[in-house]
């Protein structure tokens, strides 16, 4: 059993925290704060292949493992969570997905635009009546022709204000009442497709998360990803990689948390002396950082059993679960640690705290995560 | 029975004279390591008309100067010296031979060590021999200054060292001192393979952190880009400049020409005025050259008044627009 | 034009940390990264390719571990990589270094047409080992470049030298130190990292490949010897001084009299 992370995942760590710290660190401030995201950086990081990180080199991506992609994310949540999030949601659930169940064809067609960056990728799942009940889905496709005509409403479409290619999960209608859940590839320049007004987020601002809505929208049949039917098998398989993704980027919020304030503990005098010498402080820290690097061994698991092809449904979800409940832990610690500065916009840390909470919520709530572990336990 | 001992050799780094003491600084060190030696000091001249030069370290210590003057000498250039002086150190057999940290004796005297096989230290910032073995004790800086090294050459001839500028004191001058000037023979000199064209002070930029007599450093205690902006206020009523930590730069509250320490630039100003910064080793190598350095900083045991000549405990924000206020109303 | 660039594997200075007991750094959780002004030198090779051809060769002498530093010039775009690494190296100084790296060019063929090196380590800082490899070579050399041009066999060079300007001509092959003006290092692609480690190979000479003998290498083949390793004494006599904002500057601005930097008042 290896448990040092390898060479080659050492540089992949160190080349992106010296791009992350350069550029995305002095960008996370602005994004927060406007709420815009910034395309010349990502411009960017397309170039250094950020949005092709597992794609293989075939199609213009960098070809990593699924460790070194959970570094990378990690590296750039560590100082821009919003980053983070954009890249995660990009690669984890929609480059992905186009590239496992894609065929040669689509692979060229969306792929290729996709791990260079060209166009943003969405996974168009929740719906203003079902999240992680995907059986109560509404959006509806219908067959006419060579094409499939979509109806719907998306919500809290993640990369939502960014996307040029959209993972929309719909039933297309057989007969009367049949249905079968599927996946339909739409462009957003396609007629039908709208997007709706940016949401006003408690944290991860600097992503543009906002509602698509779909209207008599049209697309030829050969954007249909997998087959007929295929939707439930895509959305399982694509949400338990994802999850390590999402798990990576909790890992990058809790480590940037403890990171800032380790640092100013250091720096902080009270009573004539740095606050890291009094011994709640002491607890604090070595407590986060005892759970983020659980959190860590629990993530690289994970990754290193999807790369094994092993199943990995109940350590994805073990490894998101906790990973973001340490995110969260670690920013509450932070904003403690930092007293009242921590509770105003001089510091990082209070931005950490509301990035870091989300993580409880998408791609599955705690709860959820507590479901499916149980579930596979019980199950076994 | 005494051993006996080569002179203690000095480069004779002239150009920019007014400014660069250097050479004399090592004139006096020389003496002081040739009297626990036993022996002389002697620098080495090169170039051409430099007679006025040899007074002048006669005057300010040394006791031999040895010149070989030359057309082909005019210009500092790495090949032609080096041949000629791995000749004289031939001859003459030098127990010890230093130069000055400059450019030009930081580019040469690697070759010339090279080419005699023996040891060289860089850039030092102490010399003493030592009194047991009367080996040359040369102490240099590693790891960014963060540690010191004792460096020897126990066994090749000369110990070599480059001197950084500064350390040592220059002896006064004085024009009753006696010493020997000489002009040995110089062989016939290769062309030069390396040509200076041409060479020109150097156009200077907007800000030139490198080259202001005061430089306003700022830091992360500012907590702010409006308070950082206020150094340049100050910097304007110092006729300085203003410079600041990594973090700072990182919060955009400064470019990045501004950037000082490890990997952005070193001052060698007459004071740094540093404000809010912690003192980091990263940053305070690029303020350590400073002839002052007066630190503000809330926190009395910030790392930073360890490298103070003069330490205030005062949080910035309340300083800051006092000093503005009595300096306008001062100048 | 083919071109060799040495590098050195150095560890990440700033966040170095003293063991004060025994008097040497402390090596554990700080990251081995190669010499900044070494990337410098290589990106200006990858630019001198991009005009005028040629293949880059990176070369490094170190321990094992040192692989890391080639796979990412390797990764940043350089054709081949060597590492001379062997036990007998060990404890070299810039001399017995230079001796290493220059013997290892000898090897190269054909001969490459310009040698590239940052012009200080961040470890050491002699700015030793360009120089001396030239002079083994008996190349011409030129330290602190920060700017290349290249006309046929004939280089045109800038550099700053104690505040002056220089322009330089050189002749072809020759070896260059750079300065960090001479251009921004580029961002390294994940994808080149992961082809630089999974498609690429390391070439590795020990001692005997290059017909040395372990005398003249390494510590046995140093001129100098470190004796100790001492902390540098705390600037002291500084004084520190507290109160109230105003007494604060009333201390500054007398400070700022006694330099002459402001008149005194009268």
């Amino acid at each position: 059993m290896h448990l040092e992370p390898s060479m080659k995942q050492a540089v992949i760590r160190r080349t992106v925290r010296k791009f992350a710290e350069k550029r995305l660190a002095p960008a996370a401030i602005e994004m927060d704060r406007t709420g815009r995201f910034p395309w010349d950086i990502a411009k960017e990081m397309a170039g250094l292949q950020y949005f092709g990180l597992e794609i293989p080199a075939q199609y213009g991506g960098a070809g990593l493992d699924t460790i070194s992609y959970a570094i990378v994310i990690e590296e750039i949540s560590r100082v821009n969570a919003a980053m983070g999030l954009c890249v995660a949601v990009h690669n984890g659930v929609s480059a992905s997905p186009v590239y496992v169940f894609g065929t040669e064809k689509q692979r060229e067609l969306f792929l290729v635009p996709m791990a260079a960056g060209k166009k943003i990728g969405t996974f168009c799942l929740t719906e203003p009546n079902a999240g992680s009940d995907a059986s109560s889905l509404e959006t509806n496709a219908i067959r006419e022709g060579n094409e499939y005509i979509l109806n719907g409403n998306k919500v809290f479409v993640t990369n939502g204000g960014i996307s040029g290619i959209n993972l929309i999960f719909a039933g297309i209608q057989t007969g009367e009442k049949g249905k079968k859940f599927s996946v339909c590839i739409v462009e957003s320049e396609r007629e039908g497709l709208e997007k709706g007004p940016t949401e006003e987020l408690m944290g991860m601002r600097g992503n543009p998360v906002c509602p698509i809505a779909l209207h008599d929208c049209r697309i030829p049949l050969e954007n249909l990803l997998g087959g007929e039917g295929e939707g439930l098998k895509i959305a399982l398989t694509t949400l338990n990689g994802g999850r390590i993704g999402i798990a990576a980027q909790a890992l990058g919020i809790a480590q940037g948390s403890f990171d800032v304030s380790i640092k100013y503990a250091k720096e902080r005098n009270q009573f004539g002396r740095s606050i890291s010498e009094f011994g709640a402080i002491k607890d604090f820290l070595a407590d986060i950082a005892t759970r983020i690097e659980a959190a860590r061994l629990l993530i690289y698991r994970a990754s290193d059993m999807k790369d094994k092809g092993l199943n990995h449904v109940r350590e994805s979800a073990m490894a998101k679960v906790y990973a973001s409940e340490v995110a969260v832990a670690a920013a509450r610690m932070g904003v403690q640690i930092h007293g009242g500065y921590g509770y105003t916009k001089a510091y990082p840390i209070e931005r950490f705290y509301r990035d870091a909470k989300v993580c409880e919520i998408y791609e599955g709530t705690s709860e959820v995560q507590r479901m499916v572990i149980a579930k596979s336990l019980l199950n076994e | 029975m005494s051993k006996s001992f080569g002179d203690v050799w000095i480069f004779g780094d002239y150009r920019d004279y007014f400014q660069n003491r250097i050479t004399l600084q090592l004139i006096a060190k020389g003496k002081d390591l040739a009297e626990m030696l036993n022996t002389g000091t002697t620098v080495v001249l090169l170039g051409e008309q430099v007679h006025q030069y040899a007074m002048e370290y006669v005057a300010h210590g040394a006791n031999t100067v040895m010149v070989a003057e030359h057309p082909k000498l005019k210009e500092y250039e790495v090949e032609t010296y080096t041949t000629l002086l791995s000749q004289w150190v031939k001859s003459y057999r030098p127990e010890i031979f230093i130069a000055g940290a400059t450019s030009f004796g930081r580019e040469f005297f690697p070759r010339l060590a090279k080419r005699l096989r023996t040891g060289l230290s860089a850039d030092c910032v102490d010399l003493e021999v030592d009194p047991k073995s009367l080996l040359l004790v040369q102490t240099t800086p590693a790891f960014g200054g963060e540690l010191l090294a004792e460096v020897v050459t126990p066994d090749r001839r000369p110990q070599m060292a480059t001197v950084h500028p500064g350390v040592f004191r220059e002896l006064p001058h004085n024009s009753e001192a006696v010493g020997r000037i000489i002009y040995p023979d110089v062989d016939v000199f290769p062309e030069p393979r390396v040509k200076v064209i041409r060479s020109r002070p150097p156009i200077k930029g907007k800000v030139s952190l490198e080259d202001a007599s005061v430089v306003i450093a700022g830091g992360m205690g500012l907590r702010s880009k409006e308070q950082f902006e206020l150094l340049y206020e100050l910097a304007e009523l110092l006729e300085g400049e203003v410079g600041a930590t990594r973090p700072a730069i990182l919060s955009g509250w400064a470019d990045e020409e501004r950037l000082l320490g490890q990997t952005g630039k070193s001052v060698k100003a007459k004071l740094v005025i540093s404000i809010g910064t912690s003192g980091a080793l990263q940053f305070t190598t690029g303020i350590q050259g400073a002839e002052t350095v007066i630190a503000i900083n809330r926190d009395p045991d910030a790392p930073v008044f360890r490298i103070v000549d003069l330490g205030l405990v005062a949080d910035a924000a309340a300083v800051l627009p006092i000093l503005i206020e009595t300096l306008r109303r001062r100048l | 034009m083919n071109i060799v660039v040495f590098i050195k594997q150095v560890p990440d200075v700033p966040n170095i940390r003293i063991d004060e007991q025994r008097m040497t750094i402390i090596r554990e959780g700080v990251e081995s990264i190669i010499n900044p002004l070494d990337c410098v030198a290589l990106q200006a090779a990858l630019e001198l390719r991009e005009r005028e051809g040629g293949r880059i060769t990176v070369l490094s002498m170190g321990p094992p571990q040192s692989e890391e530093a080639l796979r990412e010039a390797l990764a940043a775009g350089a054709d081949k990589a060597i590492l001379l690494t062997d036990s007998a190296f060990a404890g070299a100084d810039t001399l017995a270094t230079s001796h290493v790296l220059a013997r290892a060019v000898s090897k190269l063929r054909p001969f490459p047409d310009l040698l590239l090196c940052g012009m200080q380590t961040i470890d050491s800082d002699t700015g030793h080992v360009g120089p001396q490899i030239a002079e083994e070579l008996d190349l011409p050399q030129v330290c602190g470049v920060n700017e290349i041009h290249v006309d046929g066999d004939l280089l045109v060079l800038k550099r700053l030298s104690e505040g002056f300007l220089d322009t330089i001509r050189a002749p072809l092959p020759a070896l260059l130190t750079v300065s960090k003006e001479l251009c921004p290092v580029s961002d390294l692609s994940l994808g080149a990292v992961e082809a630089a480690f999974t498609q690429k190979d390391i070439i590795r000479w020990a001692a005997h490949d290059l017909g040395l003998h372990p005398d003249e290498v390494g510590l046995a083949g140093s001129a100098t010897h470190v004796r100790k390793l001492r902390q540098p004494a705390a600037r002291t006599g500084g004084r520190i001084v507290t109160g109230s904002p105003q007494s604060i500057v009333d201390a500054l601005i007398r400070k700022l009299e006694s330099m002459s930097i402001l008149d005194e008042e009268d």
